[in-house]
């Protein structure tokens, strides 16, 4: 059984009791299914972090207009004198 | 309509859906969660701009939410919008990311065809994260000559896009090859008959050769393990500051990051935020992450496509959704081509090497004769 009470806190998440419930249960079934993975040796194997076999792809690094902070801002749930607005982190 | 999250009233030949995480500049997005509820897209993904004038969006298709289904038994698996769109004649294609496999096999189920493309040929640039070692734009169609008319517009580098093949450009024929099939015995056992007589008798087209696919008992597990990390990673930008849903509950910027996730996820995120920061951690990294990558290398290698062309797989081996997740996950962690379609009324999947959807619809036009 995983601990999700330790888990949602990590994933910012606050569950509620049916929540919880269900993730245990649903976990449970994902987990026991991960124990098939303990029979394979993988000590020779490298992880696989991409597919593509090509280098990668570098452009010139040169400046260009993306959008405007105006129109960055737009997208905000909330905004004050040009920046995102948050409630107070430091006291 | 019910398929449609938005109708843009158009109507005629050459009409397409995107799945509701293609952008479309100055149109809503969701990708299916109420996180994006009043988002508007700031850009058009690279797919829309490369469109040629042939080819009118006729609406945006509701979807799971960042495309994640249930994976469970006798948990709703309703038809997706992106299908049913196609299906009912609303539109002609559909465009949209088949991470689980979902797409694949619902357009076998229905008569229709799937394109899933080569990792790396279509550009993501605009489409809302989801797996992004998987992560790859497909399309929805009724004949697999226009879905791959389709692709050839849609596909080839983009700058915008950083994991993609150099070619700038792809021509998809048919090229009257002399395909050999390669046919996974042990897996196509595990079908219904009416399936395993399908193959046997589409592979009678064709030179045929034998093959043990290595590990496939844990495909599925490999799959889940690497998706889930991928999608937890992809939706922690999804915090309630930058953009997106924000709760109206808070005193602090903890409450504030917790409540906006807990209100704006549905449950299927919720369980894949908790999956994938499970196998993330430091005490079970190497027990499911990196075993999950290391077993990804050998299954990428355990399909060398040496003797053979073409890997030829059913579209439901007829137990629950996860343990058919297993036939739709080799395409996705080998980053290989595959189509999905019905043969004599059942679903059959054909995956070929990377590029080679020639082979494909090659192989397809051989039997629809």
């Amino acid at each position: 059984m995983i601990d999700i009470n330790r888990y949602q806190s990590m994933a910012k998440l606050s569950l509620s009791e049916s929540e919880r419930a269900r993730i245990s249960d649903h976990a449970d079934i994902l987990v026991k299914s991960f124990d098939e993975l303990e029979k394979i040796n993988v000590d020779n194997a490298s992880p696989l972090i991409s597919v593509l076999n090509e280098s990668n792809i570098l452009r010139e690094d040169i400046p260009r207009k993306f959008t405007t902070r105006e129109e960055l801002l737009s997208y905000a749930p909330e905004q004050s004198d040009g920046y995102f607005q948050v409630p107070k982190t430091i006291d | 309509m019910d398929y449609f999250i938005i109708d843009y009233n158009v109507e005629g030949q050459n009409t397409l859906a995107l799945e509701d995480s293609i952008m479309q500049k100055g149109r809503p997005i969701t990708a299916g969660s109420k996180m994006l509820d009043n988002f508007i897209a700031p850009i058009n993904a690279t797919v829309v701009d490369k469109l040629s004038n042939e080819y009118k969006i006729a609406g945006k298709t509701v979807m799971d939410e960042f495309g994640i289904p249930s994976f469970f038994s006798g948990e709703s698996d309703e038809i997706s919008g992106a299908i049913k769109a196609v299906v009912d004649n609303a539109v002609s294609f559909s465009l949209c990311n088949d991470v689980f496999g979902k797409y694949r096999k619902q357009a076998a189920d229905n008569k229709l065809c799937y394109i899933h493309p080569t990792y790396g040929t279509v550009s993501r640039y605009g489409l809302v994260p989801v797996a992004s070692s998987m992560d790859q734009i497909g399309i929805v169609c009724k004949d697999m000559r226009e879905g791959f008319k389709l692709l050839s517009l849609i596909a080839g580098n983009d700058e915008k896009d950083g994991a993609m093949f150099s070619e700038k450009s792809y021509s998809y024929d048919n090229n009257e090859q002399d395909l050999t099939l390669a046919i996974p015995d042990s897996v196509i056992r595990m079908a219904d008959k009416n399936v395993q007589d399908a193959i046997g008798d589409f592979a009678k087209n064709f030179k045929t050769t034998s093959l043990d696919l290595e590990h496939f008992n844990v495909y599925k597990q490999v799959m889940y393990i690497l998706s889930c990390a991928e999608i937890s990673n992809n939706i922690s930008r999804y915090d309630g500051v930058n953009f997106g849903y924000r709760t109206s509950n808070y005193t602090n910027i903890d409450e504030l990051y917790t409540n906006s996730r807990t209100e704006g996820f549905g449950y299927h995120a919720k369980l894949t935020a908790i999956m994938g920061t499970m196998v993330l951690t430091e005490n079970n990294y190497k027990t499911y992450y990196d075993k999950a990558m290391k077993l990804r290398r050998l299954i990428k290698d355990g399909v060398s496509f040496e003797g053979y062309d073409i890997i030829v797989l059913p579209c439901d081996i007829g137990k629950d959704p996860y343990d058919n997740l297993s036939l739709y996950s080799l395409a996705n962690l080998a980053g290989l081509p595959s189509v999905s379609f019905s043969y004599k009324g059942q679903g059959i999947q054909l995956i070929a090497n990377v590029r080679k959807e020639s082979s494909l619809l090659t192989a397809w036009e051989v039997c629809m004769k």
